[in-house]
């Protein structure tokens, strides 16, 4: 069976750090499953495809936050980058870069998913 | 330029000098002939006075013995006796008045001697030519045994032995009688005469006159004097004594210059020539005259020596001048030059990235599609254009520092603060270059002073930033800060920093140009390094301008060493009192003056710590305490250390004190990138550098309260907000969510507004005091964050005030300085720390 530590080290997050923040693995565990319903990730690929750039600023920024949240440092990371590339507006690192945050965000949502499988509905 | 002025100079000064001698030689020798003349004058008012005294005296000594001799006529009238009788009578009163000889003159000459021996008449003919006449007359003449005698003759007619009558009767006296008489030749007069006939023959010679003629004697002892050659002398002398005048010449002999005179005598056909030497008068006068010379020539000198001296002094002047106009001609030139040096250095380092931008963008728009080129060109723009603004600051800073407009803006600022913000912007650029960086903060007991902390920090990072660019990679820096009492007053503290590095160093010759502007050093080794040149000057400006001193010690290869001392008034607040439990603590670092200075920071907030160097030797002292039971109570370990390091170190001690001693890891770097592996390795927490008293104390606190094992977690959760309202402003559901669960933990009621529009309804929809903070997510949909604070501070409510503290993941400084401004209080970062929020929570709305 998955723990939440093997699934952090699947997505690329800092357990401890989390654990240390929220401290308690429940809560953890809470947060991590709501990161599905997240509708941010969404609202990126949306914005990027109408070219709202600044929607998708504020898209990215959120799924930072988000991730800074969790300790989902990778997904972060690439978000972050992607966040500063659009904060004044469309720039050429950003095509790259919202593929990157979406390979990252796939990795992160299979962990997570796998997971949830994984432990069931317990 | 200069020769012409000395030249100048020096022919005025000798002009003067000539000028000056020949005045005082012409009236030397004006003076000299001057006193010649009056002196001349005076002989001759003398000599004309004493002459016709002399004269006088003559005439009436003759008168008086003619007129004896008349009396004898008188006594012995010839028609009353003759004979022998009358001879006798005669012989007998002439003798009783002094007479030599006596006799009968005869008409054709003839003397018949009445007494004394036979005479002889030397010019006999005018003498009886007078007396024939009927007149009285004096000659002179000679007895039979060569004696001169003055013969002195009254007419009468006697009858004489053959029967003849007599024309005269003549009464001899020795000449001595009318020399002694006249005192004509008296030895310690200076002044003798001669008497002369008018054909210059003596009549009674003085002195030593040896020759016949008293002509003669001009003629052969005496030489041309100011134009008057002896002849000439004698010719106006003969010519005076024949027309009766007298007569007042020089005439110049061996002896020296005489002065004569002649006056006629009376009853006779004599002339007496007084003669006067010069001798001591010239004596006087030449003396006078020399004294006179040499004053004047002292005088003189002394002038011409003032002259010069004063000449000297000026050209010295003028020299100085010029040398002073010189210096500052080519100061002016030297600052013309380095401004056109760094005008066109400028511009080259201006077109350098402007060429960039533009080449760059050229390249961009014929690669448009290619997405690649295009994203590394715009990349190299943002480079070059980072660079450019960057030259534009300096360059801006610089004018407004040549123009005088740089103020300062004094207020209240954190020493601790300044330090960790510098210490937070370099560090990256510290380790992209793997340098080794520290910093040591000594006993620092004013924290809080007055001072631009802008300014200070354009300083700090100057020279940091300096540091950095100039040591290579592995090179060392370390930034340094200590207090001295200032000289100023109490109230100030002189707070010193320095700034060492292990890089390139400086050559002497740039060292001393450092500070001017427009500087840069110029050798292969740097110029590819950037920068206007500019950062020393405006350092320094803004250091002079502190009323600080800024020093450099440098050495090219060794490094370099900043040295700011500023004197700056200690602010005047209160610091809560900052004191701990009395633990006992192990400060664990390589640098021993940072160990000394924090255990003396420690010591001054109440604990007793001990250092030391390695983390060995650590291990073995926890060991040694732990043994005695009396272990420390917390450990401060820097992270890196030589051998074992701190994590290692914290490792091991972990082992031996299990969980219950606190180990706190000390570094300049971001804990974040060691924090998994030392929270691993049993590190409790993390106390970043600079080590300031206050870093210490908050640092600290939070193990103050417990007595064993710090729960922080529980210590934190002890604070009670159970009732308090808080008004978050969260896009996200799932960041509300998070937020929620760790407040809530608090006490904290929470209600959750989906944007910054939903945000300000909620508060507008409330009843006034009903929240008692909101915490403001900037980015949101529809309204963000610092449009939502600003429209509930425009609200006219009572509560329009409340405490708004934002929340964002952007760490830049702009937002922060843009959150305070449109009216939030506070900032914390997400993702959120539960202890800093209610660190904040507790400082902005209390605990109920």
């Amino acid at each position: 069976m998955m723990s939440l530590e093997e699934c952090y080290d699947a997505l690329g997050g800092n357990y401890k750090a989390v654990l240390g923040r929220l401290s308690s693995e429940r809560i953890v565990k809470k947060f991590v499953l709501k990161f599905l319903n997240d509708q941010s990730y969404v609202l990126l690929e949306q914005s990027m495809q109408d070219k709202n750039y600044e929607e998708a600023f504020r898209a990215a920024h959120t799924i930072k936050g988000v991730c800074q949240n969790l300790s989902f440092d990778r997904l972060g990371d690439s978000s972050s980058r992607l966040a500063e590339a659009l904060r004044s507006g469309w720039t050429p690192e950003a095509d790259a870069l919202v593929d990157e945050v979406k390979r990252d965000y796939q990795e992160t949502a299979d962990a997570i998913r796998a997971f949830q499988t994984e432990n069931g509905e317990s | 330029m200069r020769n012409r002025i000395s030249r100048f100079l020096v022919s005025s000064a000798a002009l003067v000098t000539i000028l000056c001698a020949a005045v005082f030689s012409f009236l030397a020798f004006f003076m000299n002939k001057r006193s010649l003349e009056t002196i001349r004058e005076i002989g001759n008012i003398y000599m004309s006075g004493m002459s016709e005294q002399i004269s006088r005296h003559f005439g009436t000594t003759m008168i008086l013995r003619l007129s004896q001799i008349e009396a004898l006529l008188d006594s012995f009238p010839p028609e009353r006796q003759g004979g022998e009788e009358l001879r006798e009578s005669l012989t007998y009163n002439a003798k009783a008045r002094g007479f030599e000889y006596l006799a009968f003159y005869s008409e054709d000459g003839q003397f018949e001697m009445i007494y004394g021996a036979p005479v002889h008449v030397t010019d006999p003919k005018p003498f009886l030519d007078s007396l024939n006449r009927g007149e009285k007359k004096i000659a002179v003449g000679t007895d039979a045994q060569g004696n001169n005698i003055v013969l002195l003759g009254v007419s009468s007619t006697y009858e004489m032995s053959g029967g003849l009558k007599c024309t005269a009767l003549v009464a001899g006296l020795p000449v001595e009688y009318i020399s002694t008489t006249l005192s004509l030749d008296v030895n310690d007069s200076l002044v003798y005469s001669h008497i002369i006939r008018k054909d210059g023959s003596f009549v009674i010679r003085s002195a030593d006159a040896s020759r016949d003629t008293y002509f003669e004697r001009i003629l052969e002892t005496s030489y041309t004097y100011d134009g008057v050659t002896p002849e000439m002398t004698i010719e106006k002398l003969e010519a005076a004594m024949e027309a009766g005048e007298s007569y007042s010449g020089i005439v110049q002999t061996d002896e020296g210059r005489r002065h004569i005179y002649s006056i006629p005598l009376p009853y006779s056909e004599w002339n007496l020539l007084t003669v006067m030497p010069y001798g001591a008068l010239d004596q006087s006068v030449n003396r006078l005259g020399r004294q006179w010379s040499v004053m004047a020539l002292g005088g003189c000198i002394l002038i011409v020596a003032v002259l010069i001296l004063v000449f000297a002094k000026y050209l010295k002047l003028a020299r100085q001048q010029m040398i002073a106009l010189d210096e500052a001609r080519k100061e002016a030139v030297q600052a013309a030059r380095a401004k056109s040096e760094f005008l066109s250095n400028m511009s080259h380092d201006i077109r350098t990235p402007m060429n960039a931008i533009v080449g760059m963008t050229a390249i961009a728009t014929a690669n448009i599609n290619n997405q690649q080129q295009v994203q590394n060109c715009l990349r190299k723009i943002t480079l070059s254009s980072k660079h450019l603004l960057g030259l534009i600051n300096d360059v801006l800073d610089m004018s407004k520092i040549e123009s005088g407009k740089m103020t300062l803006n004094v207020d209240q600022i954190s020493l601790r603060e300044v330090m960790d913000s510098i210490v937070n912007i370099v560090q990256p650029q510290i380790r992209s270059k793997n340098q080794q960086f520290d910093v040591v903060i000594h006993d620092i007991t004013a924290e809080n002073v007055y001072c631009d902390s802008v300014r200070l920090n354009q300083v700090l990072l100057n020279l940091l930033s300096n540091a950095i660019k100039f040591t290579p990679e592995k090179g060392r820096i370390l930034i340094s800060m200590y207090e001295e009492p200032s000289e100023i007053s109490q109230d100030h503290v002189q707070i010193h920093i320095r700034v060492k590095d292990s890089g390139i160093g400086m050559t002497p010759e740039f060292k001393a140009r450092i500070f001017e502007s427009f500087v840069r050093e110029d050798n292969a080794r740097v110029r590819r390094t950037e920068g206007s040149g500019l950062g020393m000057t405006i350092t320094k400006y803004i250091v002079d301008t502190m009323g600080g001193t800024i020093d450099v010690e440098s050495e090219p290869g060794k490094g370099s060493e900043f040295h700011i001392a500023l004197d700056l008034e200690i602010a005047d607040i209160q610091e809560a009192d900052m004191l701990l439990p009395d633990w006992r603590m192990l400060v664990v670092d390589d640098d021993r003056e940072l160990c000394e200075s924090t255990v003396s920071a420690l010591k001054s907030i109440g604990i007793t710590a001990d250092w030391t160097l390695s983390g060995e030797a650590a291990v073995r002292m926890v060991d040694e305490r732990y043994q005695r039971n009396d272990s420390y109570h917390i450990i401060l370990l820097d992270w890196k250390l030589p051998g074992m390091d701190g994590i290692e170190t914290a490792r091991r001690i972990r082992e031996r004190l299990g969980e219950n001693v606190p180990i706190l890891l000390i570094s300049a770097y971001d804990w974040g990138e060691i924090e998994e592996q030392a929270r691993g390795a049993g590190v409790s927490g993390f106390i970043s550098k600079p080590l300031f008293k206050s870093t210490l104390f908050h640092g600290l606190k939070k193990y103050a309260d417990m007595d064993s094992v710090p729960a922080e977690k529980e210590s934190e959760r002890s604070i009670d907000f159970t009732g308090r309202r808080i008004l978050l402003a969260e896009d996200n559901e799932l960041n509300w969510e998070v937020a929620e669960e760790l407040l809530k933990e608090l006490g904290l009621e929470l209600f959750w507004a989906q944007n910054g529009r939903i945000c300000l309804d909620m508060f507008l929809d409330s009843q006034e005091g009903y929240y008692d903070a909101i915490l403001m997510d900037l980015r949101m949909p529809e309204m963000n964050g610092y449009e939502a604070t600003e429209a509930i501070r425009a609200l006219p409510r009572a509560d329009a005030g409340l405490p708004i503290i934002a929340m964002t993941a952007d760490a830049f400084s702009d937002d922060i300085r843009k959150c305070l401004e449109c009216g939030m209080d506070a900032h914390v970062a997400k993702p959120i720390d539960i202890r800093e929020l209610s660190h904040l929570l507790e400082k902005y709305i209390g605990q109920s």
